[in-house]
């Protein structure tokens, strides 16, 4: 399953950079993350439980790993999730690029590969799920920013 | 292909029924006619802890008119709306249109209200109930007379709409046709009785001078849920509801739209598809509003 | 011997075996319940392609009902590979590496879905409660899909000893190829693709087996076409001796092809885990399993070539085709050499030159479905034949004319050799008359003339196809059967090969009546029971009736032979002055001197006196029948379709087939078995097809997503037949169980491609969807406005 497209946050460049980097962030703003914590240099592992409706994709064991990574313009990232329906990897290319000075706009291409029970019976719904979770995460993302730049001067620099 | 273990429960009154469902809330399912849910059961892609069946349940089946048009239980079959009168002659869509959910097998079982309630973006139901303005009642334990829900508002995304996990949906009003209107509805599937590839519902309403006072479409399986083209009222009102007008609002649709892809249809297809069948519903159902199309 | 003209034969009788089959009284494997049975769940791989570090059991262990949980390792000096069930033929310069399924995966899985683990529990419930539970540590490896992809350099390898992904690679030849190109004044090329599909049978495949420790015997009940080389192979693999196995194949939803497929993981480890635990084991197949773990077909690219003379005459025809074989190759060649043999068709092809390349995949096993390799080549030679007809302005019906071979030709000696090792040698044929018998059938001129596509403004349009195949039938090696008449002047007869919905019960039956003069429903007939029949080998190829029903024929002709002379001998006449007719012995020039079958079959078993030394006791006999070679069966499928331009959706709206299977038995059964194939052919030529991901994941596998046509897709077939007996059997016959489901999607891409009436539009691959003939109208539109 391929996934691209373009997204506009509305923060600077690198407090985007920031934000993608930040665990507990990505935990709550990524849609179905249960856990997600560092577990080495740029390696992050966690449990997610994927689902839309009625419908469970089920609970994967995740480990996300980040490569290539151009800070704060570019970076990979490499996602492997399995769990009792199956499995989804694959990797991500994201780009960042600024748009004038408060506002970033980010590039994503991703090629995941989902296997298993939800892949033999949910290709019907497989884009419209992903393009949702996809447009979800990054929404959330964008809130968490907005949060954090309005949390006063400080708060998201470094 | 056997579903995990749940609790399973009768209740015989609807006040039984929003009791479990309030006390359980996400844990709970409704189960209607089970066309969708048990499959997904089955293949361990749906997993309720606690089934809460809504057969025993009296009451919450059965067509009637009403001021304005129909009420139609949501426990009523989709069978049952398939072959009513009522339905017939007060929602022709919505006729016309239950021939295309599913096979006749699946229709003696599954109900008017659980597909509305699984908002299935490939379901008929939905896109139908939304072209034709319906409202949808849903009751709660706080609230078991319910409250209302305009279609409009329902329909949220991928099996997602504005029922709360402890409410039930319990009724569907549809109201009349206006007069001089008509409608359509046709989809493209592989086989008879599959999901659509595209779908179209289509109203058209006209003047005394036979330009369209009102005209709308809703097409299913082609976003995340019923899609309302705005480009339908947009590019139709004023206009006669004719050749060149019909195709540039067809085309003004498919431009509208950004559908999924799958193995049966890219993304591609599906537009034209769905340019295809909305230029030909609007001309049937604009057929149907001059009287010269047979409904 | 019996009263000529008006026997069972030939007849459309009424099929014995439906009033249990219509009232749910017949029994199936799952109908299989016994004391103390357990259930077993499979774990299968997710991963097409992975190493495998180790299976973890033990929570799955722990899970409530759950009894025992085996992986690979569990099993032991249990653990092998299945055997090579056919082996190559001796084709001259062929090379072949076998390569198996194993029971339980141990190293590497090689198809999503191959079974790492099996779970035996109480229940089916908690046995798939508990295979979630499993935890296997994958490695996963890119996966090879593509079959041009996967004998490029630096493919991932699916077996690495073998230091590529080639299976196997095969030439067969005759005349001289490249002087026939030569001579040629039109030489057409083309790629075909053919895709894969499922079987699909109704009933999923299932084994029950019970291990009695105090007998010391193992009997299973099991979804195959092949019950008894089932209980050689079972004996031999668990020590046991044949006769302390019995397998019995009762009724199945249907066979097509992969429940000939013999020594699947799940045949191999239940009887296993049966004796292991000494309980009785049930396994039933669903749906999503069948999509993974039953075999499949149909995965071939074919770059072909056809080189003619200007008046439409074939010289000859050039094929080199990569076919797909999976994981595994346990089936040998088969299906690539069907595909090449019947390339040849009913034609005069003076040279032909074939070469194919057998690929290694991660996909699921390919054996033969249904058709078995045929579907190829019939489709690469009619769609070459349709488009050297669009460029000679012959019509196709012409063209074919034109180019088969004559009424006396046979044997026709089309020297390359068959899958059943011998050469493909046509034993008869007529084909012409049945393709004017199609023209005048279908209506073909008038269409042409008149009503030919109708709607030229965007509207309907319809079109024509018309094509033809030859089909190799009823191969050996053998089959046996034994008939008995009972004293009570019932008539039993017995075969080895199973019965998966054919109406052996019935033909059979018929066959047999008509040698005993009784009517076929006093004839009870078993199928598929080792304790019943000790010898044969199987259904598959079209051949039950061919080759068992003929073995029927001999032992009830014998059986006849013994009835008449003993009656013969207690009314004093001469065995020649007696017929058998109405259950009863009788002399010919006086019915009314007669003596019943059963009172026959009461005398050949006396209490007191003496038989006769060389004598056997009884009405009885067994016979055994395996013809030198396939008879030739050969038909004309025609159609007519209806095709929206704008969306694609194409509805057929007759569809028509004149058949020659030589005599008929059963023409009611024939015509079942046609509109049957026609069904599964046009699943394969619209509807049916595999999609695999890059990674080798099955994207439909479901009937959701995997579209087999229904009743509202397929029309009512309209048959004729023409009888052209084959000189290779008693009875005359040939196979036609294969016949309705081979060249539908030919004849089904002329008429669509007739509808449409676009220049530069070809179908060239099959299935065709309404997506992908959309986007092929709007390049062949595109390429028309370009220039």
């Amino acid at each position: 399953m391929r996934i691209e497209g373009e997204f506009t946050f509305d923060g600077p460049r690198e407090e985007v950079w920031e934000l993608l980097h930040d665990p507990d962030v990505l935990a709550r703003a990524l849609p179905g993350t249960e856990t997600l914590e560092r577990v080495g240099e740029n390696v992050y592992a966690g449990e997610m439980r994927v689902g839309v409706g009625p419908f469970t994709a089920g609970s994967y064991d995740v480990e996300v790993r980040l490569e290539e990574q151009v800070p704060p313009e570019r970076y990979t990232m490499i996602v492997d999730g399995r769990g009792s329906l199956g499995f989804a990897r694959g990797k991500a290319e994201v780009e960042l690029e600024e748009e004038g000075s408060n506002r970033t706009r980010m590039r994503y291409a991703s090629d995941l590969q989902v296997g298993g029970k939800v892949a033999g019976v949910g290709q019907r719904l497989l884009d419209s799920v992903g393009r949702g979770m996809t447009k979800q995460g990054l929404e959330a993302l964008n809130e968490e920013l907005r949060a954090r730049l309005e949390g006063g001067p400080g708060s998201g620099e470094g | 292909m056997k579903p995990p273990p749940f609790e399973y429960r009768a209740p015989d009154s609807l006040g039984e029924a929003l009791d479990l469902m309030g006390e359980h809330g996400w844990d709970a399912k409704p189960l209607a006619g089970g066309q969708s849910l048990v499959p997904a059961m089955n293949f361990r892609l749906a997993a309720p802890a606690i089934l809460v069946d809504l057969q025993r349940i009296d009451g919450l089946a059965g067509i009637r008119e009403t001021d304005g048009g129909l009420a139609i239980g949501a426990m009523t079959t989709q069978r049952e709306a398939e072959r009513s009168d009522r339905v017939a002659g007060l929602a022709p869509l919505l006729h016309e249109a239950m021939p295309f959910v599913a096979h006749p097998q699946i229709r003696n079982r599954g109900t008017v209200g659980g597909s509305v309630a699984h908002a299935d973006p490939a379901a008929e139901l939905p896109a139908v109930l939304l072209a034709l303005g319906a409202s949808f009642r849903a009751a709660s334990r706080d609230e078991p007379g319910g409250r209302w829900i305009d279609a409009a508002d329902f329909f949220q995304g991928l099996f997602a709409t504005a029922l709360s996990p402890e409410e039930l949906l319990v009724e569907v009003a549809v109201p009349a046709p206006a007069a001089r209107s008509g409608a359509a509805f046709d989809e493209f599937s592989r086989r008879h009785g599959d999901y659509a590839l595209a779908g179209v519902a289509a109203v058209v309403e006209l003047d005394e001078a036979g330009r369209c006072a009102d005209a709308r479409a809703t097409l299913l399986s082609v976003a995340d849920g019923p899609f309302v083209a705005e480009a339908v009222p947009a590019t139709l009102a004023g206009e006669e509801p004719t050749g060149e007008a019909l195709a540039d609002a067809a085309a003004a649709v498919a431009a509208e739209i950004d559908p999924p892809s799958d193995i049966h249809a890219s993304a591609e297809y599906r537009r034209h598809l769905a340019e295809v069948l909305v230029r030909r519903t609007l001309g049937r159902a604009a057929g149907r509003a001059r009287g010269d199309v047979a409904p | 011997m019996t009263a000529e003209g008006n026997g069972p034969v030939g007849r459309a009788a009424l099929r014995n075996e439906d009033a249990g089959l219509l009232t749910g009284s017949a029994a199936f494997v799952d109908d299989v319940h016994l004391p103390d049975m357990l259930e077993v769940a499979f774990v299968r791989s997710d991963f097409a392609h992975a190493r495998v570090g180790g299976v973890d059991l033990s929570a799955a262990r722990e899970q409530p009902g759950v009894v025992a949980a085996f992986a690979a390792a569990d099993l032991g000096d249990y653990w092998a590979p299945g055997p090579l069930l056919v082996q190559p033929p001796p084709i001259e310069g062929l090379e072949f590496h076998a390569r198996t399924q194993v029971p339980l995966v141990r190293d590497k899985v090689r198809h999503a879905g191959e079974p790492v683990a099996a779970i035996v529990a109480e229940s089916r419930y908690a046995a798939e409660d508990a295979a979630d539970r499993v935890r296997v540590d994958y490695d996963p490896l890119d996966a090879v899909v593509d079959l041009e992809a996967a004998l490029s350099d630096g493919a991932p390898l699916v077996h690495e000893d073998l230091g590529s992904n080639l299976a196997a690679r095969a030439v067969q030849e005759r005349g001289d190829w490249e002087a026939a190109r030569e001579r040629a004044d039109l030489v057409i090329g083309r790629r075909f693709r053919y895709d894969r599909g499922a079987a699909a049978a109704i009933e999923n495949r299932g084994i029950v087996a019970s291990w009695d420790p105090e007998r010391g015997e193992l009997e299973v009940w099991d979804t195959t076409q092949a019950p008894i080389p089932i209980r050689n192979g079972l004996a031999g693999m668990l020590g046991l001796s044949q006769s302390k196995v019995r397998v019995v194949a009762p009724f199945i939803g249907g066979g097509f092809g992969p429940k000939i497929m013999m020594f699947y993981p799940e045949e191999v480890v239940v009887p296993w885990i049966s004796m292991r635990l000494g309980r009785p084991v049930k396994w039933i197949e669903d749906r999503r399993e069948n999509f993974h773990a039953t075999t499949q077909e149909r995965e071939q690219i074919h770059d072909a070539e056809i080189a003619l003379t200007r008046e439409g005459e074939i010289l000859g025809v050039r094929d080199t085709f990569l076919h797909d074989t999976g994981a595994y190759d346990p089936y040998g060649l088969t299906v690539p050499i069907n595909s090449q043999c019947t390339l040849l068709g009913g034609y005069d092809v003076p040279a032909y030159r074939s070469e194919f390349r057998v690929v290694f995949t991660n996909k699921p096993i390919v054996t033969p479905v249904r058709g078995a390799g045929r579907q190829h080549g019939v489709f690469v030679m009619e769609r070459l034949l349709d488009l050297a007809a669009r460029e000679l302005r012959i019509g196709p019906v012409e063209i074919r004319r034109r180019n088969y071979l004559p009424p006396d030709a046979f044997p026709h000696d089309n020297n390359i050799v068959y899958q059943d090792f011998a050469p493909l040698v046509y034993d008869s044929g007529n084909y012409a008359p049945a393709l004017e018998r199609a023209v005048e059938a279908i209506g073909y001129l008038d269409f042409v003339e008149r009503e030919r596509r109708g709607s030229e403004d965007g509207g309907p349009r319809r079109g024509i196809g018309i094509v033809s195949y030859v089909e190799g039938t009823g191969i050996g090696p053998y089959e046996g059967a034994r008939v008995r008449i009972e004293p009570g002047g019932r008539v039993r007869l017995v075969t080895g090969v199973g019965t998966q919905g054919q109406g052996h019960f019935t033909s059979f039956a018929q066959i047999v009546a008509e040698a005993l003069g009784v009517g076929p429903e006093e004839v009870e007939v078993t199928t598929g029971d080792t304790r019943e029949f000790d010898w044969g080998t199987g259904t598959f190829a079209s051949r039950a009736t061919v080759v068992a029903g003929s073995a029927c024929h001999l032992a009830a002709t014998e059986v006849a032979g013994k009835a008449v002379d003993l009656a013969a001998e207690a009314l004093d006449v001469d065995p020649e002055e007696m017929e058998l007719a109405g259950g009863v012995a009788r002399v010919r020039s006086d019915p009314s001197r007669s003596i019943g079958l059963g009172e026959l079959a009461v005398r050949a078993n006396p209490l007191r006196g003496a038989v006769k030394p060389g004598e056997k006791p009884g009405l009885e006999a067994a016979a055994y029948f395996g013809p030198d070679r396939g008879a030739t069966a050969s038909g004309v499928h025609a159609c007519v379709v209806e095709v929206d331009p704008e969306t694609a959706a194409v509805e057929i709206l007759r569809y028509l087939v004149v058949h020659d299977c030589g005599r008929i038995i059963n023409p009611r059964i024939v015509e079942g078995q046609i509109q049957g194939g026609v069904a599964m052919g046009i699943g394969n030529a619209f509807y049916e097809k595999l999609h695999w991901d890059g990674s080798g994941q099955l994207r439909n596998a479901s009937f959701m997503d995997y579209l087999l046509p229904t009743a509202t897709d397929v029309p009512a077939v309209e048959s004729d037949h023409i009888e052209t007996p084959s000189p290779l059997n008693p009875l005359g016959t040939k196979g036609v169980g294969e016949a309705g489901a081979i060249p539908v999607a030919a004849a089904f891409a002329q008429a669509v491609e007739d509808a449409l009436d676009l220049p530069n539009l070809e179908i060239l691959e099959a299935p065709l969807s309404p997506h992908r003939l959309w986007e092929l109208i709007l390049d062949a539109t595109e390429r028309e406005e370009g220039g």
